[in-house]
């Protein structure tokens, strides 16, 4: 038994010394990088916003909400909301969807009511060029403008117009599970947002925004 | 004592000459190829690649020389993966946080050097039985030789794709830009024009 574990040792303290100072070096790296690249992150997500919803001057976070993410566990979520001159245009939040490399990150926003959907934006995502990633194209984006905040439905090329603004999506062709993951982030995070929202009054009946 | 010196001296320049020309990893090895045709449509995204590798390699040789006297052979690759993927995981996480647009632009090339063979041949091949200082230079000439080579396509692709060289318009603005050398036919063409154009420089000198 001793002789095992000494051989154990001899054979493999390289390695388990070398696993213990790149892993120091990792958390150290995470450590002074990760507050800089959630900045950057926020950053672009405002930037998006603008471009999702021109009506709005500024963009306010308010306290972060109970959100359950996709691996089913509970996280605060940051919500933005969108003003013009005291006025709310909409509501800004991210949304996270299972693609075909990695996991999309997408800016959604919706209407001031949370009835309709004002747009999405891609704030990061490793899907293949040309395919996956025309998540980010126009053609397949402008689907989602418009569309009611309720449960959406992918469809087939063919059998509905990508121009009709409705439940329905028609998919990217050759690119069903970036498309899917697209529309299973709406799914999942709409419902959520919007019954947060109404928990705090800021939308629906007696709303106070 | 002179005559140590000037030997130390002949083996940089010996690696310094086999990093930038003699076996430059692009152009005379034929490695790397992934990120050559990948990201040189245009300079900047090139550029950023190179000094990626050129941080990579510095790092990883460094510590595979340092640990070269302990390394035993059933973990030695184990040990140089895990090394390349700690220093390329740093840099991609340097990008992320102060060249946000830039690692946009790169996307998944950054985390995929740590499967570039540049890497793992000089960890092999040089800081697996060399000293420390030799093992850095070597990493400097091997990832310059790769950086150069990154630019001179990348300049190539982009001038005659675009017009522009680093965003500055060089050529008159009559010359239409010929897209396909923002496209991967673009970048095998000029890869495979370059490699011909070098192979007749070295027939002529033989």
């Amino acid at each position: 038994m001793l002789d095992s574990l000494k051989h154990f040792g001899r054979e493999s303290w390289l390695l388990i010394s070398a696993s213990l100072v790149c892993g120091l070096l990792l958390a150290v790296a995470n450590a002074a990088l990760g507050p800089r690249i959630e900045l950057n992150k926020a950053a672009k997500l405002t930037n998006l916003a603008v471009g999702l919803l021109p009506d709005a001057k500024t963009f306010a976070p308010l306290d972060p909400v109970e959100i359950r993410a996709l691996d089913g566990r509970t996280e605060p979520a940051a919500v933005f909301k969108a003003m013009t001159d005291n006025k709310v245009v909409g509501w800004v939040f991210k949304a996270v969807g299972a693609g075909f490399a990695d996991k999309i990150e997408l800016v959604v926003a919706v209407d001031a009511s949370f009835q309709k959907i004002a747009g999405y934006d891609v704030l990061s995502s490793s899907e293949t060029v040309n395919f996956g990633d025309q998540i980010k194209d126009a053609y397949y984006r402008a689907q989602f403008t418009g569309a009611p905040v309720g449960r959406l439905t992918l469809v087939s090329p063919g059998t509905a117009k990508p121009e009709d603004i409705d439940s329905s999506i028609v998919a990217i062709s050759g690119a069903t599970i970036s498309s899917t993951a697209v529309v299973q982030a709406m799914n999942y995070y709409l419902p959520q947002f919007k019954e947060q929202l109404e928990k705090k009054g800021l939308i629906g009946n007696g709303s106070n925004p | 004592m002179a005559a140590t010196l000037d030997g130390q001296t002949g083996e940089y320049r010996e690696v310094v000459a086999t990093g930038l020309w003699r076996e430059m990893p692009v152009f005379r090895m034929l490695l790397g190829t992934c990120p050559t045709l990948a990201v040189t449509a245009a300079v900047k995204p090139a550029l950023t690649m190179g000094l990626c590798v050129i941080f990579v390699l510095v790092c990883s040789n460094l510590m595979v020389s340092l640990m070269r006297k302990a390394l035993r052979p059933h973990v030695r690759i184990l040990l140089f993966t895990l090394t390349i993927a700690t220093f390329v995981t740093i840099a991609d996480l340097f990008l992320r946080a102060f060249q946000p647009r830039m690692s946009e632009v790169l996307g998944p090339y950054v985390p995929l050097i740590i499967v570039n063979c540049v890497i793992i041949w000089r960890a092999e091949a040089r800081a697996s039985n060399s000293g420390v200082l030799v093992s850095i230079v070597d990493g400097l000439a091997m990832g310059a030789g790769f950086t150069i080579a990154l630019c001179i396509l990348a300049s190539i692709r982009e001038i005659l794709g675009t017009g522009h060289l680093f965003e500055i318009q060089v050529l008159p603005k009559a010359f239409p830009p010929w897209a396909a050398m923002g496209l991967p036919v673009g970048a095998f063409l000029t890869y495979g024009f370059v490699l011909g154009f070098i192979n007749f420089l070295k027939r002529k000198r033989a």
